[in-house]
């Protein structure tokens, strides 16, 4: 899922665990995720058994998901996944990384097992050094998502973005991270930008994996980058792993604030990202210019949301869109494209309202 | 004269519309597009080319519809426009104080809304094609009749029937059984019609609200029955401007006003000889990685002109030719 890979790898190289890391998602990786999964099942179970699919034919013997127990029925794909790569032959063991009914213990458990029975610091040391990766990628990917609406060489910042994330992913070592980082920064900061430009900001928010795995949802931050205008995510990996795998399980949660906004519309967890998606949008209506909801297809928790979202008295115009193999990007990229002049024109007529007034 | 041009091509139809400086129609030009929007678009221009005066001057061009980028190519679009914006922005032009578009086309229909003057939202139809133009085709195709006299047939009817509207095929389904058990044509037609609207409004319209004027455009505006139905569901006036099959052309052509006249440029416009030059259509899989994207390209006198349907951007510029060994790639 989007740029996991490389913190995982990092962890896994530092504890000397024999891995492999899945190909990139691909069609063909939809593909045989569809063709195993019950047909009404979300895109992101059958991405991930995809992934598990072709994880298993590169001779994987246990696969480690990172992932909660959440309310809706996310909380079992694991267990289904593990029963289907069973019934296609594969003699594989399934361990989910994520706080279970056991709390932190469980989870301490867990990273004990995974990593050979290693001294407690090495692990220590290990996660460290995974964390500072992945969080040098998020950093290099919000700075990205600026430059792309404004960039005068469209393309510019992907290029630059793929080279960084493959180089961070390579460094062996703090030091080499550390300048790989900063070379990186400074190549962004001289990428030649229009500085007249004044980009239409759109949050992108909706459930967890098809937000960040770009290949589920049409590249949709990539072609909002080529309509000129600049993506807001609240969501990102290095935020959720530090919450969910270090602080959930002693009670803090950074999400309360969205959850304070949403209150008044929705008073508990649904399950998926709902919740949030329906706080995001209270949240930040002022600021952004519009908001996209990402949505896979017969996700009840994001259906619920998107059908609470267009009674809150905070306004702003929400395109919610459906994640689903079978959907064809032209569909979206015409919403897409409708949606960014609806938020251009709408612009225009206050900016001409204020300046009658003035 | 000066003048901008309008294209519209879609998946049944293609359209062209041409406006003079003070943005009146001059003239304008409707035809099937029949799975050829390169044939269709030459088609096009050489039509509405008999149709102007020989000092015509074109000053802007833009193009819409779901083959607007194919189109753009061969024209040579100054503005590429999304389909839900130029019929607002047609919708807007004729009737300022519009709420409501309802747009029915070939294979898509949509509904925008709109408040103060701007659009503040718009739906459009997912995964099903009920309630679109090719479905009424296909059942006039079905009954032996053309799709006028089904609209005129439809009108006649004293007390439609039922049809279950949620599918296509469960639709044709329910409609065959309606009339082995032998209720009248015209009732089933009304009733298919009616069958339509309530899944328009169910699906595409669901949770928006629909305030009047309500316009309503698109080729299917051409079906009276499909009209009666909706004005009876909505219970209130549903107006059909008189070009309501062209509207997305005007409204491209609008906007090619709109923008030469802030940019100040001069048209990309390749000329109305354009509908003589030959132009080859091809695919290809490429095979630089895992997705195997179907890229198509068009290409004239063997000179790549344009490519798209990648899902990364390797193959958008056209010089990547020389980046990508083609043949090993291909």
């Amino acid at each position: 899922m989007g740029n996991l890979y490389v913190p995982c790898r990092a962890v896994l190289e530092q504890l000397g665990v024999d891995y492999v890391i899945p190909p990139v998602n691909s069609q063909r990786t939809l593909s045989l995720g569809s063709r195993y999964s019950p047909e009404g099942l979300c895109i992101p179970f059958k991405m991930t058994l995809g992934n598990m699919i072709e994880a298993a034919e590169l001779g994987a013997n246990t696969l480690l998901v990172p992932g909660g127990y959440g309310i809706c029925r996310l909380g079992y794909y694991t267990r289904v996944q593990e029963q289907i790569l069973h019934n296609l032959g594969y003699d594989i063991e399934i361990i989910q990384l994520g706080v279970s009914e056991r709390k932190f213990l469980g989870m301490m458990d867990i990273i004990k097992r995974v990593s050979n029975d290693s001294p407690w610091r090495r692990i220590l040391s290990a996660f460290r050094f995974g964390l500072s990766k992945l969080n040098a990628v998020d950093q290099i990917e919000r700075i990205v998502q600026k430059v792309r609406p404004v960039e005068l060489i469209p393309g510019t910042a992907n290029q630059l973005y793929t080279r960084a994330v493959q180089a961070i992913d390579n460094a062996d070592d703090y030091d080499t991270l550390k300048r790989v980082k900063a070379d990186y920064l400074g190549q962004l900061k001289h990428v030649a930008i229009n500085e007249q430009a004044r980009p239409l900001i759109v949050g992108v928010t909706g459930e967890f994996y098809v937000v960040l795995e770009p290949f589920s949802s049409f590249d949709i931050e990539r072609e909002l980058g080529k309509l000129g205008v600049e993506v807001r995510r609240a969501t990102f990996i290095s935020g959720w792993t530090k919450f969910s795998l270090f602080l959930n399980p002693f009670g803090i949660n950074e999400k309360s604030r969205i959850h304070k906004a949403a209150y008044p519309y929705l008073k508990r967890d649904i399950g998926g990202d709902g919740w949030e998606s329906v706080g995001e949008k209270v949240l930040h209506a002022k600021e952004y210019d519009g908001l996209i909801h990402l949505a896979p297809f017969t996700c009840m928790p994001e259906i619920i949301a998107e059908n609470i979202m267009p009674s809150t008295k905070e306004q702003m115009p929400v395109l919610t869109i459906l994640c689903d193999e079978q959907i064809a990007k032209a569909g979206v990229l015409t919403r897409l494209e409708a949606f960014v002049d609806l938020l251009e024109r709408k612009r225009r007529k206050q900016n001409d309202q204020l300046r009658v007034t003035v | 004269m000066k003048a901008c041009l309008g294209v519209d091509v879609g998946s049944v139809t293609t359209k062209l519309a041409l406006l003079d400086e003070s943005d009146e129609l001059v003239s304008h030009v409707y035809l099937l597009t029949q799975g050829r929007p390169i044939d269709a678009v030459q088609q096009g221009l050489r039509d509405i080319r008999k149709q102007l005066p020989q000092d015509v001057d074109i000053n802007g061009v833009a193009t819409t519809g779901s083959a607007r980028y194919l189109a753009g190519v061969i024209v040579g679009a100054d503005l590429v426009k999304n389909e839900i914006t130029t019929h607002a922005v047609a919708a807007l032009h004729y009737y300022p104080d519009v709420q409501t578009i309802i747009e029915i086309g070939g294979q898509d229909s949509k509904l925008t809304v709109v408040r103060d003057g701007i659009v503040i939202d718009f739906a459009m139809n997912t995964v099903c094609a009920a309630g679109t133009g090719s479905f009424l085709d296909h059942q006039a195709l079905r009954l032996d009749m053309s799709i006028q006299e089904l609209s005129q047939r439809a009108l006649t009817s004293q007390t439609p029937v039922r049809i279950a509207g949620r599918c296509t095929v469960f639709a044709e389904s329910d409609m065959v059984h309606k009339q082995q058990m032998g209720y009248r044509v015209e009732d089933i037609l009304y009733g298919l019609c009616q069958a339509l609207v309530r899944n328009y409004l169910g699906n595409v319209g669901l949770g928006k609200e629909l305030e009047p004027p309500i316009i309503f455009q698109g080729g299917v505006a051409f079906n009276q029955a499909i009209v009666r139905a909706f004005r009876e569901e909505l219970d209130t006036e549903v107006i059909v401007p008189i070009h309501h099959e062209v509207m997305g052309a005007i409204g491209a052509a609008l906007m090619a006003h709109e923008e030469m006249a802030t940019n100040n440029g001069i048209s990309q416009f390749k000329g109305f000889e354009q509908s003589e030059v030959k132009y080859h259509a091809s695919s290809f899989e490429c095979k630089a990685c895992p997705n195997r994207c179907e890229v198509a390209e068009i290409s004239q006198d063997g000179q790549t002109l344009a490519r798209w349907g990648g899902r990364c951007d390797m193959w958008e510029r056209v010089s990547s030719t020389q980046l990508y060994s083609s043949e090993e790639i291909k």
